[in-house]
Formats: structure tokens, C-alpha cells, sequence
């Protein structure tokens, strides 16, 4: 079993992000659940989207059980953490979308510091990955979902290999193939690579 | 390619619930479908949307979920497969239609398929639509996955024609949006014409014809029970090696059972309900007899749980059964595993794999609602509003995107129960209350549930403000055409239904359309429109920014900018105008050029001209 607890905003394409999940464990010869949020939360509300890969029956993550968490953005990341022990492994897109009531409530975004340390306290590792960044230089700058596609893969999901993912890519998004391709990998890369934080 | 329809036979494919249950249908021979679009059901039509033209059969988004059934019934009766889709409380507005259809049956399979939403994910309520089968006298199904929703979907059409009754397939929200593998079959096209033979005896439920009818429904119901008591769709799975303690459970429900049962490795018999409604009461009843103690596991309701006891008490059972009524499992919100394993470790005393509930030291976190997106018609509506009644108004609201301004800073709803409800409530709101009487309603809800409203506002005379906010589509669903929109699914052809014609059809005098982009003239007009006696409508015109931003559109987007020279610090962009694309960090405003759409209301908001166009 790996669990996987996806957050994010919506718009951001998290229920592609989990698609892809699901075609990547297809691929790999697993059952696969997602449970996906759909209707008025899309509005710029925090969105949540599960992934379970292996045989299990209810889509919903018990609490604190995540193997992973794949978060599209830093202040979802932070919020996320109540899923997770000190077995998880939380993946983050480094991109801040500022909510509303940070603006009209007067308070404050915490700081990367802030979430890196808060992580430090509930989950085994923390890394977080420029996902804008890297997709713009892949010539696919709405294609930050598949960045962290690329960044989960990176990190390892035990039974999935790499071009399960990458498989599962081109199945989902099939413009600009070879773009998202290099988006995905821009993203493994930066995953791997990163220092081991916490 | 549309996996719906050109999925080959015997593949597996990753399909959420409601993609399942249309490529059932389309399997299943289906030659009508109908819905009105709402959450958690909006995919089935949408798929069906899709693929209706290359599928050969006819798909409407009808104008409500009475009219869905009712264009259903009529091509159901002449002997065809139809299918209507809706959410839950679509039910409550279909239900005078299949109340008494249930009593004439049907020829041609009918399935319907409610979506419930326990929890109130994207609802005003969380009914428990299973009611409507004990009410109605109609056969339920209650699929748990995106598999079963696909073998449910089309055994209920076999159901429905060997019962000549219709079936209901009812769905929760973590069934409908949950995807998963499906292995589907063949899909085979049924007959899309048919020749409606008359028998008005059957058909024509006049107090004398209704009162056989409901016999002949009662004796159905009794095979229905039969069948069920037989039915592949109800089932028992064997955990463990004891044989003395089971449970009871269906829907959503089972998932939860047993992935708790196997955490807390409890030796217990599952029988899984499918076929819920009627109860199969011999399956049940010897299901009881086998153990000693039985625990019923459900949402919401204790709607099992009743008719189990009940069925216990009349076949003297003497199993001890236990349930909500022993507080085991709540009756509001939905369950999760953390909560059925909770009811079942004290039930059977386990031990043990309790799960916690997630900490809340996040809970001060900013939170991050849904919101009016940036560019969004509503809220330069809202803010004009605001401007021109000084507040001093009541707002009667109803069931679209622009239920989100009941936030501050607009404050724009007070009072919300149903689809149309904004302009029946304003009338007795303006009866009551010395206090102008605005209500909002978007263009679909009006056409799903609005005119019969504004039609006795005209007539009796109640004096409030109907705006009517048109952004031409239904947009919180998914951006669905609706009766006003001049292109309909691919492969029809549709007339566009002008709400200014039906407006004044509907007997109203005082009408305006504004752009509410124009803050000025929306101002204006709503002080205007306020002196007036009787019932005044405004149509606040603009396309949803959704639409009118994406890339295909063509449209330049004239982004917005802080001159933070002229900027005068005042906050009136963020604390009485709300943008998702404006924010104040640090004491300084800044619009995100990412987020910006463009709409330039902003510019006419800020009192000290510090926002501008960039060049």
C-alpha cells in the first residue's frame, strides 16, 4: 500500500496530477483508488485529492497515515502536515499563492523556514521543489502539475518505476508530449537531487 | 479519444464513478439521457455530452430535473432505455414526477441516478435520497465503487425492464468522484425509435386508473423483494474464521467496514446490501438467523437499521442488533474509517488499531476558502450593490457561484434554502420588512426555478429587485448551456430563450440590462430600479470570466496595475472590493499579473485613480 494525500488550490491541476497517479499504477499492474474534489471547492479553495495504490477498498486516507504528501503549494503543504508521522515524506511545490484573507485579515504568509521546520516536527523529510519555475523552462508553464508528477516519481513510489509515470503522462495530457515529458523529468531531477532535509 | 465510448471490451480502465455509470448506460443501449447538472453528479451528463453525437443517442441538459425526468418518462413509456441524472436535491424537484410514475412503470429500462452529498461537500443539505425509493415504492441500487457504479447502472436498466418499474442507482459524493479501475464490455446500441402504444389505462393516472396502479406497484414491489432476496448484488464476504457476529452495510459504507474490519482483524460475516430497496427479507432475515449479533453500518440515516429490526422483530429474531440507535455511528455528516472502526471496536470489543483524528495544531492556519475567481461578473455586481444601497438591503440569494458573496466584504446573502428559492423568499421578505428587498439568482437557476416565482411576484403585486446575473452558462457545475445559451451539446441544434423575453413575458414592467463591469451605470440603475413600485428586474450581463479568459477565446486581456506612487494606502481594493489577483501584503497593495483578468473593475473602485491599465 502507498498512500498519497495531494493538496493544493484549486486550478492548479491536482485532479490531473492524480490522474496520472492512476494511469502510472494501471500501467504498473496495480488497483489503484482516487478520490477527487469537484463543484464549488474548485473556486481558488484548498483542493484535496487522495491516492491509495494497492488493494484497499474506501478512497479516503485515514488521518495521519500518508505515505506521501504532494502539495502544489507551500501554505497547502503546511496545512497538510495532520496527515502525515513521522514516516512521511512531503513533497512541495515551492509556489505561494497568497489567500484572501492573508490580505484582508492582515496576517502573515509563514516563511519556507517556517513550513521547513514545522515539517521537521511531523514528517520524516521535506523537500521542496521550484515547480513554476521548472515548468516555464520546459516551455509548459502551466504544466507545474507535472513537474510535482516528476518530483513524486523522483522521491520513489515502491511498485511504480519511472516510465510507468511518464507513461501515464503522455495518456493524460496528450499536447505538447515531449514538453510535459521534459517538465516531468526537470522535476525527477530536482527531487532526487535535493538535499535531505529534517 | 473519448475513453467512454471507445474503451475496448474487457479493457481496464480508470473511470470516476460517474464515467462509469454513463459508459454503463451507453453499454446498457440507452437512446435518452437527460440532467440537470449539479455536484456530485455533473459528470455523467458531461461525459455523455461528450459522445452523444458519435454515440448515436440523444443527450439534453434540460431546463430542471422535473422537466429531465419527465422528456425521460416520455421516451422510457414508448419502449426505449432512458437514463436521468441529478444531484440529490435535484430529487426533491423530479419527485411529483416519479412518485407517480412508479405507478404507471415503465416499458423501456428508466434509471435514475441520485448523487447524494453527505458532509454538504458543494450542498445546501445532506438528504438521504434512499427515502425517495421507500417513498416512491421504487428498487434501489447502491453501488460502492467506480466498478459497481458501472455494473449497477446496467443491471438496473434489466431490473427496470423485468420489473417494468423505474430504478434508482443512487451514488455519494465518494462514490461518484471516486476513479478507479473498470473493466467494461461492449457497447451495443438499442433501439433509439420506438412507437408509444396507447393505454391510457396504465398511462393516464386519473384517481381511478391511480388507485389499480398503486396495487399493481405493490405486487411488483413483492417481486422486486424476491429478486433482491437472489440478487449478484447482494453479497457476503467471509473475514476470519468466527461465523457468529456479522454486519450490515451498503454504499459508501461497505469501504470503510472493511478496511476497518481488517485493521482491527475481526472475524465477522460482511453482507453487503447492492440491492438495498426493497429489503431482500429472506437474504436478511437467514443472514440474522446465522448471528448472534449483527451491527448495522451506514450513512446518515438508520434506514437499514430500521427495516433490519424490523424484520428481526416480525420474524422473531432474537440477534441482537446494533447500530445508530446505540450510538455507535453518527447520523450527520459522512463516515470514514477512522469512524466506522470507532462504532465497530466497541460493538465487538476489539482491540486495538484505533485510528486518531488528525491533530488541529494547524487549525489557526489563514484558511483558504473557494472565492469569486479574479474577473468574476458577481463581484462588480455585488460591489455596486453594496454602493448603491449603502448596504441597507436584504439580500435574498440562491444556489449558484454567487452564493460566495455572502462573505464579506459584500455581505450580499441573507437568506438561502433552495434553486429559485431567492425570488419566492424576496416576496415575503418585501411583505414583512420596511428594508429594500434585492434578490440574486444566475441565469440557469432562473430558468430552473425562478419563473414561477416572478410570475406570482408580478401578480400580487410584492415590491423587490430581482437581478438577475447572467454570466451565459452555468458556470458552478462545469459551464453547462442552459435554456438561454444559443449552442447546445455537439450534434444539436437548439433555439437560444432570451431572459428579457421571458422577463417581460412573466408580466414585469421596469427592466434593464447593465454591464456590471460598469460600476457607474450598475449604481445607478440599482438606485433607480429601487424607487419603483411592484416587482423591478436588472439582467447584470457579462460572460463568466472562465470562459471569457481562456486561451481559445482570442480575447487581450488588458491587465491591471498598483501605481504605488498614487497609491494612497486606503485598502478599499481589498476591504470593500474583493479580487483574488489584488492582494495587500507588507502594507502594500499589488495586483498578481498572473492572476489578473483583466476586467478592470478594480480601476473604477479604487477612490484615488492608482490603478491602471499597463501598456
Amino acid at each position: 500500500m502507498v498512500d498519497i494525500y495531494l493538496v493544493g488550490v484549486g486550478g492548479q491541476g491536482i485532479i490531473t496530477a492524480s490522474r496520472i497517479i492512476g494511469e502510472a499504477a494501471l500501467f504498473a499492474g496495480k488497483n489503484v483508488l482516487l478520490s477527487e474534489t469537484h463543484g464549488m471547492a474548485q473556486r481558488g479553495g484548498s483542493v484535496v485529492c487522495t491516492a491509495r495504490i494497492g488493494d484497499v477498498y474506501s478512497p479516503l486516507i485515514p488521518d495521519g497515515r500518508a505515505d506521501i504528501i504532494l502539495s502544489f503549494e507551500l501554505l497547502e503543504a503546511l496545512r497538510a502536515l495532520c496527515m502525515a508521522s513521522k514516516s512521511t515524506r512531503v513533497v512541495t511545490s515551492s509556489e505561494r499563492i497568497v489567500p484572501l484573507a492573508i490580505s484582508t485579515k492582515k496576517l502573515n504568509y509563514p516563511s519556507l523556514d517556517e513550513i521547513r521546520s514545522q515539517a521537521a516536527r511531523s514528517a520524516k523529510d521535506f523537500i521542496a521543489v521550484d515547480a513554476p519555475r521548472l515548468a516555464a523552462s520546459a516551455g509548459v508553464p502551466m504544466s507545474s502539475n507535472v513537474v510535482m508528477i516528476g518530483a513524486l516519481a523522483g522521491v520513489g513510489v515502491a511498485g511504480l518505476e519511472r516510465a510507468h509515470f511518464e507513461k501515464a503522462v503522455e495518456a493524460t495530457i496528450p499536447r505538447k508530449v515531449s514538453e510535459n515529458l521534459h517538465a516531468f523529468s526537470l522535476g525527477f531531477d530536482a527531487a532526487k537531487n535535493a538535499p535531505a532535509n529534517v | 479519444m473519448e475513453r467512454i465510448l471507445e474503451a475496448a471490451p474487457g479493457t481496464r480502465v480508470l473511470l470516476l464513478g460517474n464515467e462509469a455509470i454513463a459508459r454503463a448506460a451507453l453499454e446498457a443501449g440507452v437512446a435518452v439521457a437527460t440532467t440537470y447538472p449539479g455536484t456530485p453528479a455533473s459528470e455523467i451528463g458531461d461525459a455523455l455530452a461528450r459522445v452523444a453525437k458519435d454515440a448515436g443517442i440523444y443527450f439534453e441538459y434540460s431546463t430542471n430535473e422535473m422537466v429531465a425526468t419527465e422528456v425521460a418518462i416520455g421516451a422510457a413509456t414508448s419502449g426505449v432505455r432512458a437514463l436521468v441524472s441529478m444531484k440529490h436535491v435535484g430529487l426533491n424537484v423530479a419527485a411529483d414526477a416519479l412518485m407517480t410514475f412508479a405507478y404507471t412503470g415503465t416499458r423501456g429500462g428508466f434509471v435514475l441516478v441520485t448523487a447524494d452529498d453527505p458532509s454538504c461537500h458543494s450542498s445546501q443539505n445532506e438528504q438521504d435520497n434512499r427515502y425517495f425509493a421507500l417513498l416512491g415504492g421504487i428498487p434501489l441500487l447502491e453501488p460502492s465503487s467506480p466498478q459497481e457504479c458501472y455494473d449497477m447502472t446496467k443491471e438496473a436498466f434489466e431490473l427496470s425492464e423485468k420489473l417494468e418499474l423505474p430504478v434508482i442507482v443512487r451514488t455519494t459524493t465518494r462514490v461518484s468522484h471516486v476513479r478507479g479501475a473498470v473493466t467494461v464490455g461492449e457497447v451495443k446500441p438499442g433501439p433509439k425509435k420506438n412507437e408509444f402504444v396507447k393505454d391510457p389505462k396504465r398511462f393516464v393516472t386519473v384517481p381511478a386508473v391511480a388507485k389499480e396502479r398503486h396495487l399493481v406497484l405493490l405486487q411488483r414491489l413483492v417481486e422486486a423483494d424476491k429478486l433482491a432476496s437472489r440478487s449478484a448484488l447482494n453479497k457476503v464476504f467471509r473475514l476470519g474464521r468466527s461465523r457468529r457476529k456479522g454486519i450490515i452495510t451498503s454504499s459508501a459504507a461497505f469501504n470503510y467496514v472493511m478496511d476497518a474490519a481488517k485493521a482491527l482483524e475481526l472475524s465477522v460475516d460482511v453482507l453487503k446490501l447492492g440491492f438495498s430497496h426493497p429489503l431482500p427479507s429472506t437474504l436478511v432475515s437467514d443472514f440474522l438467523k446465522g448471528h448472534d449479533m449483527v451491527v448495522v453500518v451506514e450513512e446518515l440515516e438508520p434506514i437499514l437499521e430500521t427495516s433490519v429490526r424490523a424484520l428481526a422483530q416480525h420474524d422473531g429474531i432474537p440477534s441482537r442488533i446494533l447500530g445508530k440507535a446505540d450510538g455507535l455511528f453518527p447520523r450527520a455528516h459522512e463516515l470514514n474509517q477512522r469512524l466506522v472502526s470507532s462504532g465497530l471496536t466497541r460493538a465487538f470489543k476489539a482491540s486495538g488499531g484505533s485510528l486518531r483524528k488528525a491533530a488541529e495544531e494547524h487549525d489557526e492556519l489563514p484558511l483558504r476558502p473557494p472565492v469569486l475567481c479574479a474577473g468574476c461578473p458577481h463581484s462588480a455586481t455585488y460591489f455596486a450593490v453594496n454602493k448603491a444601497t449603502n448596504r441597507k438591503a436584504i439580500f435574498a440569494s440562491d444556489i449558484g457561484c454567487y452564493t460566495l458573496g455572502l462573505e464579506p466584504p459584500y455581505s450580499a446573502a441573507d437568506l438561502l434554502v433552495c434553486m429559485g428559492s431567492s425570488v419566492g423568499t424576496a416576496g415575503g421578505l418585501a411583505k414583512v420588512n420596511d428594508q429594500p428587498v434585492i434578490a440574486f439568482i444566475g441565469d440557469s437557476t432562473f430558468f430552473h426555478a425562478g419563473i414561477p416565482g416572478l410570475i406570482n411576484a408580478v401578480h400580487h403585486r410584492h415590491k423587490f429587485l430581482l437581478m438577475i446575473l447572467d454570466n451565459r452558462t452555468t458556470a458552478m457545475t462545469g459551464h453547462q448551456p442552459h435554456p438561454g445559451s444559443d449552442r447546445g451539446v455537439p450534434g444539436t441544434e437548439v433555439t437560444a430563450v432570451e431572459i428579457e423575453d421571458v422577463v417581460r413575458g412573466c408580466g414585469v414592467k421596469w427592466l434593464r440590462v447593465v454591464d456590471p463591469y460598469d460600476i457607474k451605470l450598475t449604481t445607478d440603475t440599482v438606485k433607480e430600479a429601487l424607487k419603483q413600485e411592484g416587482v423591478s428586474v436588472i439582467v447584470a450581463r457579462r460572460e463568466c470570466a472562465l470562459i471569457a479568459g481562456r486561451d481559445d477565446t482570442g480575447a487581450i486581456i488588458r491587465k491591471h496595475y498598483i501605481d504605488q506612487e498614487l497609491c494612497k494606502k486606503c485598502r478599499t481594493c481589498v476591504d470593500k472590493f474583493q479580487c483574488p489577483a489584488i492582494s495587500s501584503i507588507d502594507k502594500v497593495q499589488a495586483i498578481d499579473d498572473a492572476l489578473c483578468a483583466g476586467c478592470g473593475v478594480c480601476a473604477q473602485v479604487c477612490p484615488h485613480d492608482a490603478i491602471k491599465e499597463a501598456k
